[in-house]
């Protein structure tokens, strides 16, 4: 890629410079603070933050906000291992399917490729939408509390396969995939050893996209889950969430009730301790994945 | 003809092979429930599945006109915010590439940058934890700073300005990327060619750097306009806690359908309504790149 003349020709850093850098430092405070609030919070003192509300600067500090995390133990576990199964195996089987998708179409002599194009492009102009994919998924295939409802869902999507087709298209010489058929390399062999392993910028940005939109999957939790054993971690959120309502909705809950509800009643600090243990993960794991979204995130000619 | 096809398809027999799991990943997965649109003509029998069930003509619509005051007050809110949010977004966006593309300190472009794309990465169901935490009427941040008492949760009027903030907070860090992938492929000799010419920087700007960004943002709005009947959902559900107090302004279609689903019931008005959504986004989608084939063929997507 050429180098930016704008580094290469600039000059001394000028007003205008520490003007623009002023305004994109306040926009990235303004993304930041919530998070970091967040953080924060998981580590201020409970009592400070029913007297003084949320605040960047609570006067005193806790860890007693991790501590109630903890007492969550096996359900957190559970979940954890939920997420992070659903996140792998949808990743890895979506990555897969869809650049085998993504080469198949991009063979120019291949004549079935006009069709297979469309039939890709279709499901992104038109939607059967949610109440009708509830139906079928539960009613018709019979899949309830099931976790391949989880993953199917997210696996295949027309924007990614067309990111991966571009990048293919873009930047694997259509004359090596061809030299490696004239050598002898069979369709399978110069897919899985010539382009695959060259697709490795797309498949690296556009994995850790899907193993966010997994991770970060709601919605398909709460419409299909219902077992204890298979609720990930955003269902977990949601259920803080709506026990804390439950509380606040209904005062006269008799103390009984409430001590039965034990350690799970939900506290400021420890809810924003669970949203840390939830979000944290992919905080970690994003800054090693950047340097890919620029160069693997291409999307090109949608026509086939 | 026909043969010449059916000899290359087996010559290629591999590609097909290859590209079998995501046709039937997208077949079961997309395709069927598209089918299952014709529940909006249909009275749902849960013993019978959607294809069973008993044919009843238009009188789904019959009712989806019956209560037209709620249908038409969530499809107003879809499309309201669809244009505020695309709007908004897309000028947001573009901004902000350009912005962050001229920082000449490229160290503290990488940093800002990165900090910013954080939000996406959260969940809504997260989301809804921080945006508690700022407004939330005796512990958040903002009423203890201002000193006000005001219930956000239960004062509808505020809530059009909430969800823009948070849908900004939330996208624009991340909706830049594209674009920037755009800015660094521009041909740097046109902006020395314009340097020598005299223009100044805004001058270069607006004669290079947004020319060659409308491509991208044409492929972009048409992308989007066949969400136009569609939500984050999660933004609407969950950011608002669903509370029914907020739905005149909150109550987008998708969410709606998502509380009929969990509510088991009115399926008939709710499968008018998706069909609806679904049919209305076809057409715009159609009808928008028609109208982009028209002026500038090249940006069309089919």
């Amino acid at each position: 890629m050429a180098k930016k003349y704008s580094v290469t020709a600039s000059r001394k850093i000028g007003p205008g410079q520490i003007v623009l850098a002023f305004c994109v430092l306040l926009f990235t405070v303004f993304c930041f603070a919530p998070v970091l609030l967040v953080f924060i919070s998981s580590f201020a003192d409970e009592t400070y933050i029913v007297q003084h509300g949320f605040s960047f600067f609570p006067g005193k500090w806790s860890t007693f906000g991790f501590n109630s995390v903890l007492r969550y133990g096996n359900k957190l576990l559970v979940s954890y291992g939920v997420t992070i199964f659903v996140t792998v195996v949808g990743t890895f089987l979506g990555l897969l399917m869809m650049s085998m998708y993504a080469y198949s179409i991009s063979r120019h002599d291949f004549k079935l490729s006009k069709f297979l194009s469309i039939f890709l492009l279709i499901p992104m102009l038109f939607n059967g939408g949610q109440l009708s994919g509830y139906l079928i998924f539960t009613g018709t295939y019979g899949l309830k509390d099931s976790l391949l409802l989880l993953i199917l869902p997210l696996c295949v999507t027309t924007m990614n396969c067309i990111i991966l087709r571009t990048y293919i298209a873009n930047s694997i010489p259509y004359e090596l995939m061809e030299a490696a058929t004239i050598d002898g390399a069979g369709d399978y062999r110069t897919f899985f050893q010539i382009t695959l392993p060259l697709m490795k910028p797309s498949l690296a940005a556009v994995g850790f996209m899907m193993a966010t939109a997994y991770w970060n999957d709601w919605q398909n939790a709460l419409l299909y889950i219902t077992s204890d054993n298979k609720k990930p971690l955003q269902l977990l959120l949601i259920n803080i969430q709506k026990s804390i309502e439950f509380l606040l909705n209904n005062s006269n809950v008799p103390a009984s009730a409430r001590a039965a509800m034990g350690g799970t009643i939900p506290q400021y600090s420890a809810t924003m301790a669970t949203v840390v243990v939830v979000i944290g993960p992919i905080m970690i794991v994003y800054p090693f994945f950047q340097k890919y979204f620029v160069k693997g995130l291409t999307v090109g000619s949608v026509k086939g | 003809m026909l043969k010449a096809f059916l000899q290359n398809t087996w010559k290629h027999r591999a590609h097909v092979v290859l590209a079998l799991p995501v046709f039937l990943v997208l077949f079961f997965i997309m395709y069927v429930p598209m089918a299952g649109l014709v529940l909006a003509f249909k009275s749902f029998d849960y013993s019978k599945g959607i294809f069973g069930s008993p044919w009843v003509g238009l009188s789904n619509f019959q009712f989806l006109i019956q209560s037209k005051d709620t249908f038409i007050s969530m499809t107003k809110n879809t499309v309201l915010y669809y244009l505020l949010f695309t709007a908004v977004g897309t000028l947001l966006n573009v901004t902000l590439a350009i912005a962050i593309d001229q920082l000449v300190m490229k160290k503290f472009a990488k940093i800002t940058q990165t900090l910013m794309i954080i939000p996406v990465f959260i969940s809504y169901a997260a989301v809804q934890f921080i945006v508690y935490a700022f407004i939330a009427s005796d512990t958040g941040l903002i009423n203890n700073t201002l000193g006000t008492n005001i219930r956000f949760y239960s004062r509808a009027n505020y809530w059009p300005w909430i969800l823009l903030i948070v849908k900004i907070w939330k996208d624009t860090g991340y909706g830049s990327v594209l674009y920037m992938s755009v800015l660094s492929g521009i041909d740097t000799s046109l902006y020395e060619a314009a340097d020598i010419d005299g223009a100044n920087k805004w001058q270069q700007i607006w004669n290079i750097t947004l020319p060659s960004l409308i491509p991208m943002v044409t492929v972009m709005l048409l992308l989007s306009v066949g969400n136009i009947m569609r939500s984050d959902t999660g933004l609407f559900y969950q950011v608002t806690r669903n509370s029914g107090i907020l739905y005149p302004t909150t109550q987008v279609i998708d969410s709606y359908v998502l509380n009929q689903i969990f509510r088991n019931s009115n399926f008939g008005f709710t499968a008018a309504t998706s069909f609806f959504q679904s049919v209305v986004g076809l057409l715009l989608m159609i009808f928008a790149n028609f109208m982009v084939r028209k002026i500038e063929p090249e940006n069309a997507l089919f």
